[in-house]
């Protein structure tokens, strides 16, 4: 009896934590969101900031990132072909090479990249920052943290993920092109007509706010994990490893949403 | 000039660039900036038929089917859609076929026969012609499954080909017995044993056949000698044919005489009165030429010793 009441007490306080965890997040949100309309948040000195996020998350990785995907999509693709080829189905393998990379496999990966590389990053500094009172000393010298620190980050990761993720779907539709017709325009309208069919406007829209999703995912949930950390040192790395965790449920979710709603 | 802002820049510019081309692309390829062309397709069953079903010519797809409804009168109409760029493929003399491959989803396939003929007008109306596999099958399965029967029928415990095989199985026992082959067709070592018995006999019948015909070779050899050698028989023959040509030359010229005769007979029967001691020197000439004739027989008759009732009848 004592065991039950135990376990449901723990599955309660769970709850509980998981739900200020997401209410926190949320809030988060909705205070970043306010202060992205308001007109006077959007000054030199906040444009600044976006373009360097956007330079440090994209740009400075952008040739690593293109290398890393283009040998990813030509792995995928090679695979698919021979798999096509031997059970017969050629016809529909450059319909199922573009759902797989361009609408799936590539934005995963896009948000995984950044997730390791930015989010993480964002996770350490937001959690030290916390830690060393940071925070509270900007906002005591009138540079709010939200409009000059975290709104920034968010409007960079979102940009980032969604020119990156686009970036690897075109260089990957064009590698496709390549290995299926080879470097001729006799393919042209056969791949014009799969590509036509692939994407109408819901997929389009659909690819780009789950884009959206994913670069939020990895700049917010970080940004949140840093906020909550305890004034101590220790708990920095258990924050980073909280933040990570959350990132990556965060992900996986959003992409079987998006499979369930395009396939179910 | 900012290093950092140039490449974010550059990297925007870029990025939003190939972002409006793609968009630009998409929508060329949904048909964005040309027209649409209609086809109503009309088929007996819509068994298969949903929207989205391709529209494929030479196995490329260049449109699919809408939507799909009945018509006031109950029949099926199928709304099919394509961009006009693959419109020219369509001519009047396409055929519409909806194939349901076993693997794979079902497919309007379109068949061009004539590529000069006239192309098909907007909105036409075409018939939908089926080929589905599947509804082959029970046909196919009730095929197969009375060929097995009789196999079956033909293969059961006391059919036929088993009677047949354990014939043949009896016929292959008895050929490995002595007399091999032959007693396998006639059935019994004892009916095998007669036939060579009667095969010894007749080699023993050749053997003595042999002989007299060697015999016989003597006795022809004889006859040849009798026959034409000098003074044989064959000399005699001939001098007797010359003495029969010479009387037949004799028994001619009599009845030659007796045909002159007969002719005056004819012109004398016409006054008979003036002709009776002709009738007389007539009968004796004829008594005389028959007489010759009977020397000439009895002549040869003696000579021809194979002829038999020798006979010479008078005209």
């Amino acid at each position: 009896m004592h065991f039950l009441a135990a376990s449901i007490e723990s599955l309660g306080a769970k709850l509980a934590g998981w739900f200020t965890i997401g209410y926190g997040t949320f809030a988060f949100l909705t205070k970043a969101s306010l202060l992205l309309l308001d007109r006077t948040t959007w000054n030199h000195a906040t444009f600044d900031v976006v373009i360097k996020q956007v330079y440090f998350t994209a740009v400075q990785i952008l040739h690593v990132f293109l290398g890393y995907s283009l040998v990813i999509a030509w792995l995928i693709i090679s695979i698919i072909l021979s798999t096509a080829r031997d059970f017969g189905l050629t016809a529909f393998a450059s319909e199922m090479t573009i759902r797989v990379l361009v609408l799936e496999l590539l934005p995963f990966l896009t948000a995984l990249f950044i997730a390791l590389r930015s989010g993480s990053a964002i996770n350490t500094e937001v959690a030290l920052m916390q830690v060393n009172n940071e925070l509270d000393a900007l906002a005591h010298c009138k540079v709010p943290p939200m409009q000059f620190e975290f709104l920034p980050r968010l409007v960079g990761g979102v940009i980032s993920v969604v020119l990156l993720a686009g970036l690897a779907g075109l260089s990957a539709l064009l590698l496709a092109y390549l290995s299926i017709y080879g470097a001729s325009i006799a393919g042209f309208e056969p791949f014009t007509h799969t590509m036509a069919k692939i994407f109408d406007f819901r997929i389009v829209a659909g690819l780009l706010v789950k884009c959206a999703l994913f670069g939020l995912a990895v700049t917010l949930i970080p940004l949140t994990a840093g906020l909550e950390t305890p004034k101590k040192h220790f708990m920095v790395p258990v924050s980073v490893l909280r933040g990570m965790m959350r990132v990556f449920f965060a992900i996986v979710a959003i992409e079987v949403v998006s499979l369930a709603l395009k396939y179910i | 000039m900012n290093k950092l802002h140039f490449k974010v820049g550059l990297f925007a510019a870029a990025s939003l660039l190939l972002g409006a081309l793609f968009i630009a692309y998409l929508l060329y390829a949904r048909g964005f900036f040309e027209n649409t062309y209609r086809l109503q397709l009309a088929a007996s069953s819509a068994d298969g038929v949903a929207p989205g079903v391709p529209l494929v010519f030479s196995g490329i797809e260049i449109g699919s089917v809408t939507t799909l409804g009945l018509n006031d009168y109950g029949g099926i109409v199928i709304q099919v859609e394509l961009l006009e760029r693959n419109a020219k493929w369509l001519k009047q003399d396409s055929t519409f076929t909806l194939d349901k491959p076993l693997v794979g989803g079902a497919k309007i396939r379109i068949d061009s026969f004539n590529p000069d003929a006239p192309a098909l007008p907007d909105n036409s109306t075409m018939l939908l012609l089926t080929s589905d596999i599947s509804k082959e099958i029970p046909v196919l399965v009730e095929r197969v499954k009375a060929i097995l029967a009789n196999v079956e029928h033909l293969t059961r415990k006391d059919g036929e080909i088993n009677t047949t095989l354990a014939n043949v199985q009896t016929v292959t026992g008895r050929m490995t017995g002595e007399y091999g082959m032959l007693e396998g067709v006639l059935g019994s070592p004892e009916k095998a044993r007669a036939v060579t018995d009667s095969l010894d006999k007749t080699r023993a019948l050749i053997t003595r056949l042999d002989g007299l015909a060697l015999k016989m070779d003597g006795m022809a050899a004889k006859t040849d000698q009798w026959l034409f050698a000098r003074n044989g028989m064959a000399d005699l023959s001939r001098e007797s044919l010359a003495q029969v040509k010479l009387m037949l030359d004799d028994a001619q010229s009599s009845l030659k005489k007796a045909d002159a005769l007969m002719a005056n007979a004819v012109e004398i029967s016409a006054n008979v009165k003036e002709g009776t001691q002709d009738i007389a020197k007539l009968r004796a000439e004829i008594d005389d030429a028959v007489r010759q004739a009977s020397a000439l027989v009895k002549e040869i008759n003696k000579k021809w010793p194979f002829a038999r009732n020798p006979e010479v009848k008078l005209p």
